[in-house]
């Protein structure tokens, strides 16, 4: 099966996450900007990739009306099923990149208790009526669950897992120069 | 905290307009420029099963959308959707198939201000 590599001068496929193409998806109070986030966008068009949205973990399961949320919150049986469904559909697309030989990238959300690649958010503390003081720290080395969903999935069907690289907006260091740099590093190889 | 800035508008784009072909019209640049959040729909040529998985859980976050007020259109061809958005019982949005910038622009600035915004 080959599927399309119609882009004018693909170099590879960039499977970003769904908010970096839509921040109508973000948790309320987290859109950055209007619709697309364009720092990413903008380095993959430079670059010639092609690519591939997945779908928002989060928005799906708990809606738009959801509260902020940290890892331990999503960690419960029926949200990794959910992110198992999701990483199936998602890997079905990485499986025929692959087979054509293409490159493949993943970009996450640091911070993010669902999407996060090197960074995700933990507070076993969190829970009960929402409120807690701004800057509560939160962000910790490691995955979000539908990141680690989509690893094991990809490890099933012995399909190495992508470079990756993460926005990094939600995080108090963020420095979009030192975020394009990184991109562009990962997408260089 | 900053204020959220999401625009409440979102189309549903095909693969095609995403990810264009040599001299063909780059619609994600246009709905970037003009502040739409985009839904990728699968391409033309994925297998059946892998296009249908990837539509049902479209149609999860569109009617998620849908029942918050949000403003929905399609650009391009949406293949199978109407199958999809039926299961959550959800219509297939007003469709344009540009074939120009200026023609997708015109489409987008023409639509109504979001149920979401109303009254805001």
């Amino acid at each position: 099966m080959s599927v399309s590599a119609a882009y004018a001068w693909v170099m590879g496929v960039a499977f970003v996450a769904h908010c970096l193409l839509n921040q109508n998806s973000k948790v309320a109070e987290g859109a950055h900007c209007a619709g697309v986030y364009s720092p990413v966008v903008d380095v993959l068009r430079a670059k010639g990739w092609r690519i591939e949205q997945m779908p928002c973990p989060e928005l799906a399961f708990s809606g738009l009306n959801r509260f902020w949320a940290v890892r331990e919150q999503y960690d419960t049986a029926a949200y990794h099923r959910h992110c198992q469904r999701l990483a199936v559909a998602v890997a079905d697309v990485i499986g025929l990149r692959v087979q054509q030989g293409e490159d493949i990238v993943l970009i996450g959300i640091e911070g993010s208790p669902s999407m996060g690649v090197h960074i995700t958010s933990s507070d076993p503390e969190r829970g009960g009526r929402p409120r807690w003081p701004d800057g509560t720290p939160e962000h910790t080395d490691g995955e979000g669950i539908f990141i680690e969903e989509l690893r094991r999935e990809l490890e099933n069907r012995g399909i190495g897992f992508p470079r990756v690289a993460g926005e990094t907006h939600a995080l108090a260091d963020h420095d979009e120069a030192a975020q394009r740099a990184a991109l562009e590093a990962t997408l260089d190889g | 905290m900053q204020p959220d800035e999401r625009s409440f508008r979102i189309a549903l784009t095909a693969d095609r307009y995403m990810n264009p072909p040599a001299g063909g019209l780059d619609g994600l640049a246009v709905l970037a420029e003009a502040g739409w959040g985009v839904i990728q729909l699968p391409a033309e040529d994925y297998p059946a099963p892998v296009a249908e998985r990837i539509l049902a859980e479209v149609a999860d976050q569109v009617r998620e959308f849908h029942s918050h007020g949000y403003e929905l259109v399609v650009v391009g061809e949406s293949g199978q959707l109407d199958g999809a958005l039926a299961v959550v019982g959800v219509s297939v949005p007003d469709q344009v198939i540009p074939a120009s910038a200026a023609e997708l622009r015109a489409f987008l600035a023409a639509r109504p201000v979001p149920a979401a915004l109303r009254g805001r």
